[in-house]
């Protein structure tokens, strides 16, 4: 018993040492503060209690830790924000546009416009569609909003697109309202004229002007513009008529092909007509 | 006044001594809590009791450092509302560690030197390697990244605040 004694003693250190280890361990085992029920409740109490008493002192640190995160939370949000807007103006667009479909007996290959050449004399647009897709030259193109251009050269996956605003358009067009024919085509700005127009005929600011059935390149009725100004020209027998697009080609992102070709028959015919016509008259 | 700060008193009697040991440790533990708060860096502090485990293992021996540091443990576990256990182990050993370096009658020397922050900066090595491998163990997280990222700055922080108590002790010589 000295012996254990003594020797007790003499490693106390670390015997007490082991003991306490084992103890540690058990207690780890034993698990967290849950456990002890409400002595767990008084010690959150009390830390908290104590915690509150001194909330009220600012923590430089903490604020500029606060700070910077909710900046960084301020700037996702606004990210969030703006796609969610986008998202929204998106939605509107693509509605329109599942609308418009529905509207059209003719097949319409949606696509997204992936570039612009707005240049003064030469806007064209090019589209994520193309060949491969069933996209061919000479197919119009149209939005939600009306006539935007007609297809002038395809690749495989790609198109470009002739747009109205453009000094090659010419577009055989009619007023909506009282049938008047005139020709549609560029006048160098963001807008377009309609021309060959008599200064008796009925046509007022405000009408909706068409694509006519005379066209050989468009689909009939769809939508060019609306006029927007009629102007008496001085020493003509012809109107100054001034219509405003309905498609804007300055947020162009969305657009239908008409997957419809121009009748080619009736091209054909026309074409040979006029050809003959012009002989005869140099014979004469 | 004179006679609650009488040093003497505490010199002489090792009851009066423990008992302002156990009042410093509930005192240091509100002072975590409380206010460690305002001068943590990336949610790093430094260990007020873990410095107070070490003191006493210097000034009391290893036996007593063994004792505190599982008693400081505990009470920081309770407090901290940590894993029961898991400081009172880390604490246990960095008592015994600081014990190795007890001399008697040359305690206050020692504290007031140098010496004292390189027995800090290993004991709280040591303390931290068994409290981050502990902490590590129910996370995916790898220790050594985890351990190299907080134990390594929880053990310079402890270091430096222990440059306070050094240099207190440094200051009065007549200790």
């Amino acid at each position: 018993m000295q012996r254990f004694i003594e020797f007790v003693v003499r490693f106390k250190n670390y015997i007490t040492l082991c003991v306490l280890i084992v103890m540690s361990f058990a207690m780890m085992s034993f698990g967290d503060l849950s456990r002890l029920g409400g002595f767990r409740a008084v010690i959150v109490g009390s830390i908290g209690w104590m915690q509150s008493v001194f909330a009220w002192i600012p923590n430089p640190v903490a604020l500029k830790s606060e700070n910077a995160q909710l900046r960084e939370l301020n700037l996702q949000l606004s990210i969030e924000s703006a796609r969610g807007r986008k998202a929204m103006v998106e939605n509107v667009s693509l509605r329109k546009m599942l609308d418009l479909r529905k509207r059209v007996d003719v097949d319409l290959i949606a696509a997204d416009i992936v570039g612009k050449t707005t240049t003064q004399l030469r806007n064209y647009a090019t589209m994520n569609k193309g060949s491969a897709n069933g996209v061919k030259e000479g197919m119009s193109v149209v939005t939600d909003a009306g006539l935007v251009g007609h297809v002038v050269g395809t690749s495989e996956d790609f198109a470009v697109i002739q747009l109205l605003l453009n000094r090659d358009t010419r577009v055989a067009a009619k007023v909506q309202r009282s049938r008047v024919d005139g020709i549609i085509a560029w006048d160098g700005e963001t807008t377009l004229a309609l021309k060959n127009v008599p200064a008796s005929f009925d046509v007022q600011a405000g009408d909706m002007v068409i694509t006519s059935n005379y066209s050989t390149r468009y689909p009939a009725n769809i939508v060019i513009g609306r006029v927007t100004k009629v102007e008496e020209e001085t020493n003509s027998l012809f109107r100054k008529i001034i219509v405003e697009p309905s498609a804007d080609f300055t947020t162009l992102e969305q657009v239908f092909v008409v997957a419809e070709l121009p009748d080619e028959q009736r091209r054909d015919l026309e074409r040979r007509v006029e050809e003959r016509i012009r002989q005869r008259t140099m014979e004469r | 006044m004179s006679i609650i700060f009488d040093r003497s008193l505490f010199v002489t009697n090792p009851v009066m001594r423990y008992i302002a040991y156990a009042v410093l440790a509930l005192f240091l533990s509100v002072i975590h809590i409380v206010f460690l708060r305002f001068i943590a860096v990336s949610s790093v502090t430094p260990d007020l009791l873990f410095i107070l485990t070490v003191w006493i293992a210097l000034v009391e021996g290893q036996f007593s450092g063994i004792i505190a540091g599982f008693l400081c443990g505990l009470l920081f576990d309770v407090v901290s509302t940590d894993v029961q256990g898991s400081n009172a182990l880390a604490k246990t050993l960095a008592g015994f560690v600081a014990g190795f370096f007890y001399k008697e009658g040359f305690a206050m020397t020692t504290i007031g030197s140098a010496r004292f922050l390189m027995i800090c900066a290993l004991a709280a090595l040591i303390h931290n390697v068994v409290y981050y491998f502990l902490y590590t163990r129910p996370m995916e997280t790898g220790f050594l990244m985890f351990f190299l990222k907080y134990g390594v700055a929880t053990t310079l922080y402890t270091t430096v605040a222990a440059v306070f108590p050094m240099l207190v002790v440094n200051r009065q010589k007549d200790w």
